[in-house]
This record gives C-alpha cells, structure tokens and sequence, in this order.
C-alpha cells in the first residue's frame, strides 16, 4: 500500500520513515515523498492509475497550498484519501479542509499513534 | 445792660442751634441751657428795672464773661474763637461805662461820648469780626464738606475694594479648582496614553508572537519528534544487547547508551517545555473560538479550583493549602466563554499556589498557606476575587506583573504568560483585572465582570 506524504520540511522523510520503520520492513507499507504540492502532482500525474491510496499532506507550504493541492488531488483522483497536517489547528483551516473533501486533520505536532491507527483502518479496510 | 444779656442769649442760642451739626457732650448742653435761662431772667430783671440794679448789672458781665471763657476754654469750641470774641470789645466798652458810672458818675459825664464813640468801634469791630465769623464756618462748612465727601469716597473705594478682594479671591478659587480639574484631565490623560502605549505594545506583541510560536513550532516539533525517536530506539537497542555477549567493549557502549538515554530525556523534557510556552504564546494570540454562554461562575469556579489543587498535588513540590470558597448564592448565570473562563480560574489558583510555595520554602514554620475564592454580585457587574496569603507582589513590579513572559518564577517553572493570557481572556469579556497587594502579607487579584454583555 502506497503512502504520500507532502511537506515542505525535509526532515519530515527521515521522521516518519523512522516512525514507520517496522511496517516498511515488513512491506505493509511503502511511503513516498514530495516537498511542494507542484512535486505531489507531478508524482500522483506519473502513473496512470497511481498505486497512491492515500496523500497526507501539510498546509502552510510555498507554492501550492496544502488546501490548494487538496481540491486538486480531489477533483483529478476521486479515490484517494486525503488527510491534511497543520501547525495551524484553527477552525478556518478545518472547515475548509473538511468541506473540500479531506478525510481527517491531525495537527502538528503530530500523534503517531493516532496517525498509525488511521494508515491501520486503512490497511484491513482493503 | 440788656445788650449784654441779650449778646450772652445770641452766643448760648448759636452754641445751641450748632451743636446739631457737632456733637457736644452733654455737660455743654446743660450749661447753654442753664446760661440762657440766667440771661432770659437778666433780661427780664433789666426791662423791670428792679432793684438793686447794680448787682443785676454785675451778673450780666459776669454771665457774658463766663459764656466768652468756657468758648475759649472748651477745646470742642475752639473752632468758634472768632465768634467768641467778636462781642469782646462791646462787653469791654459796657464793662468800662458801668464801672465809671458806678464808681464816679461825675467822671462819666464827662467820658460819655467818648465811651459811645468806642462803643461804635466796638460795634463796627464786632461787625467785622461777626463777617469774619461768618467766612470762616462757610470754610469750615466747605472742609467739612469736602472731607465728608472724601471719607464718603474712601469708604466707597474701600467698599470696591473688598468687593474686588471678594471676587478677586472667587476667581482664584474658580481658577484653582479648574487647575486641579485640569491636573486631574492630564493625569488621566497621561495614564491613559500609557495604557494605551501598554495596548499596542501588547497587540504588536501579540501579532509577534504569533508569527514566531509558528515558526518556532516545527522545528520544535522536529526536535521532539526526533528525540522521542531516538528514545524508542535506544529502548530496542537495550532490548537486542542481551544478545551479544558481554565484553569491556559492550560494557563501554551500554555505558554510553545510558548517557544518550539520559541527554534525549533531557532534550525531550526542555523541548516540551518550549512547546508549552509556544501553545501558550498561540493561546494567547488567537481570537476568541469558543461562544459566550450562561455559565453557573460558582459551579466553575468550584470545579477549577479544585482541579488547580489536584493537579498542584500530582506535581512535584505540593503544598498544603486551605482553599475557602465564599460564594454569593445568589449569583445569576453569567454570559462567558468558559473554556477561555476556566483557565483565569486556574492560572490564578495556580498563580496563587506558586507564590505561597515560595513562602513556605522561606522556612516560616507558623506560615498556613490559605487561598480564598469570593464571589459577589454588584448589580450590573459581578466581582471574583482570589486572594492569596503569600509573600505578596512588590510595588515595583506590580505593573509588570500583567505583560508577556513576566515571571517572577525561578528557573523552568512559568512560561510567563499565565497572567497576561488571563488578563486578555478578562479584557475579551469586558471585564477589568486589579491587583491588591500588600508584601508580605496578601495579593488579592479582583475581576470585575459585567453582567450582560450584548
Ligand atoms: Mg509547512
């Protein structure tokens, strides 16, 4: 199961590749990155249908915003879920991510538990 | 000798008539009225022509000359000296004709004309003497006038005068109740700028510490997600070396492996201290999200407190206090946002436990730690206040108490911005925060709340 996570932050690869160390080595899960929305596009554009299930993407980015990219990823690949990750857990942010069809909203820092039971639900859910 | 009684009866009858303008005492009166009854009596003596004539002639001059000697002597008719002896010579020449007619009438005889000639002198002295008398009461008269007219002119400018003192003196104490109002307007004035200078200070501030919590925040985030990490690897790492076998090598490297175990505990404990600080400073910044309901104050300030107490006891360094609640009954529901509500009640119990701490840290072995909570209702507004019995809140610094990241809190404990997030919660429902304090012996913080805020 193909995992993209969008962030402006590097280090956000090494973390969460770290985090999700186990279930990379046991092949549950393959994780993918893009620091703008522009790379998550191109990314999502560069297989036809992407193996993509699920996009976890920050907001607050140069560029294209993390709402941006959502409605994007939203009107070009209906099936896969999107799941925003902000710093920024204000109501405005929330609605307008829920309205646009987000799946969840975890705010940053982010609980890895919460996170890993969400990917899980996913996985048995398949 | 009528003439000189009726000269003595003309003087007594002038004295008389002119004591209305001047004031004679009234010995003098007595004796003009006296005098002129004596002459009357002369007078009728003299037409009667009754015996013995001599003596009654004698008495004529006598009362003549008594009347000229009191004018002369009688320093309240001194003014009168001309009149006095304007009928001097007649009196003299009288006098002279009734002393040769009565020693030697032969002698008379023979001085007869000339004594009228003098008696015509006399006369024409005395006429003299009378115009000449006459002058001077005109110019007595005209002074008296005059000065009359001056001490009227003086007392009216004296009467000015007081009259401007008066107002001179309403003016003055117009003017100077109008510098103390103005002193009054300025120092409102000049307290109102600095609150205002505070204001903005603190809206810059706040736009400030907005931005950079942000900023801050993911690469806090960062370090604690890391650290974290690092901690469950550590923790797999201790589970795997049971499996190599034990050698000095292995010995050194569990060694380490404490010490970087010890240092991320470290990382992770100052990092999460920075991430409070930061949801604070957000918390702080961040417009009001919850709404204003009616709220029961007292249940809330019931339950907070209670879990500002309980959560003190969790922590380390618990202190024994007293919490007393004096709440008004009667109190009605108030419109608040409780959320943003309840954490001015628990940072200001909170507050109180921190300073009381210090205090009996200070080794006072009769010092009781005691917090009381009140609650009142005023009418239009409603009054909370929690006052503490700790060490107090210095003067100086009472004023600084309410501005971000003020602390008076030693080391790690504080982020402060307890107070100044409670004091923006308060200012966010309209109402005031005042602090009371007296060192030593009490801090009471007072919130006024109004009752409706439409
Ligand atoms: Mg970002």
């Amino acid at each position: 199961m193909k995992i993209l996570f969008v962030d402006d932050e590097r280090d956000v690869e090494d973390l969460f590749r770290q985090k999700f160390r186990k279930e990379i080595k046991s092949g549950h899960l393959e994780l993918a990155f893009a620091f703008s929305g522009q790379e998550a596009l191109d990314l999502l554009n560069s297989e036809d249908p992407p193996k993509f299930v699920y996009v976890f993407s920050d907001i607050n980015m140069p560029g294209m915003s993390g709402l941006e990219l959502l409605e994007e990823i939203k009107s070009r690949f209906p099936a896969i879920q999107v799941s925003m990750i902000s710093a920024y857990g204000d109501q405005e942010n929330y609605d307008k991510a829920m309205s646009s069809g987000a799946k969840g909203f975890f705010t940053k820092p982010v609980d890895f538990e919460k996170l890993k039971l969400e990917i899980a639900a996913l996985t048995s859910g398949k | 000798m009528i003439l000189i009684n009726l000269i003595s009866l003309s003087l007594l009858y002038y004295l008389k008539k002119s004591s209305g303008a001047q004031e004679f005492p009234e010995r003098l009166h007595r004796y003009f009225k006296y005098g002129m009854i004596a002459a009357g009596v002369l007078i009728a003596l003299g037409i009667s022509n009754a015996p013995p004539e001599i003596l009654f002639e004698l008495l004529s001059f006598v009362l003549v000359g008594a009347v000229i000697y009191l004018m002369l002597n009688t320093p309240e008719l001194v003014y009168l000296k001309t009149l006095a002896i304007t009928p001097l010579p007649i009196v003299g020449v009288k006098l002279l004709e009734y002393l040769v007619r009565t020693i030697s009438p032969a002698i008379f005889e023979i001085v007869e004309n000339y004594l009228d000639a003098a008696g015509v002198f006399a006369f024409i002295w005395a006429v003299t003497m009378w115009l000449n008398h006459r002058k001077q009461m005109k110019e007595i008269e005209i002074e008296r006038i005059i000065t009359k007219e001056q001490e009227r002119q003086l007392r009216q400018t004296e009467e000015q005068k007081s009259q401007l003192e008066l107002l001179v003196a309403e003016r003055t104490s117009e003017i100077l109740s109008q510098k103390e109002e103005l002193q009054h307007a300025l120092d409102h004035l000049r307290a109102t700028q600095e609150q205002l200078i505070q204001q903005e200070k603190l809206a810059s501030l706040g736009q400030l510490t907005a931005g950079i919590a942000h900023e801050i925040k993911n690469p806090l985030n960062f370090v604690n997600n890391f650290s974290e990490l690092s901690a469950d690897f550590l923790h797999e790492i201790s589970e795997e070396m049971p499996k190599i076998p034990d050698s000095p090598e292995k010995e050194n490297i569990l060694d380490l492996l404490e010490n970087i175990k010890s240092n991320l505990a470290k990382i992770r404990h100052h990092g999460s201290r920075a991430d409070s600080i930061v949801r604070s400073m957000l918390m702080h910044s961040r417009g009001g999200t919850g709404t204003m309901d009616p709220t029961d104050l007292n249940a809330l300030i019931r339950e907070y407190s209670n879990l500002a107490f309980h959560g003190m006891r969790a922590n380390p360094n618990p202190i024994n206090v007293d919490i007393q609640l004096s709440l008004d009954e009667n109190l009605p529901k108030i419109k608040l946002n409780s959320e943003d509500f309840s954490r001015v009640i628990l940072n200001l119990v909170k507050n109180a436990f921190d300073a009381m701490r210090e205090k009996l840290s200070a080794k006072n072995p009769e010092y009781k730690a005691k917090v009381e909570i009140r609650t009142r209702d005023l009418g239009d507004k409603v009054l909370i206040e929690v006052e503490d019995n700790g060490p107090g809140v210095p003067d100086q610094i009472r004023d600084k108490l309410l501005m971000p990241f003020f602390t008076t809190k030693k080391g790690t404990e504080g982020t402060g911005l307890g107070l100044s997030i409670t004091h923006d919660i308060i200012k966010s429902h309209e109402g005031t925060l005042e602090i009371k304090s007296e060192e030593g012996k009490f801090t009471c913080f007072s919130i006024l709340l109004p009752k409706s805020t439409e």
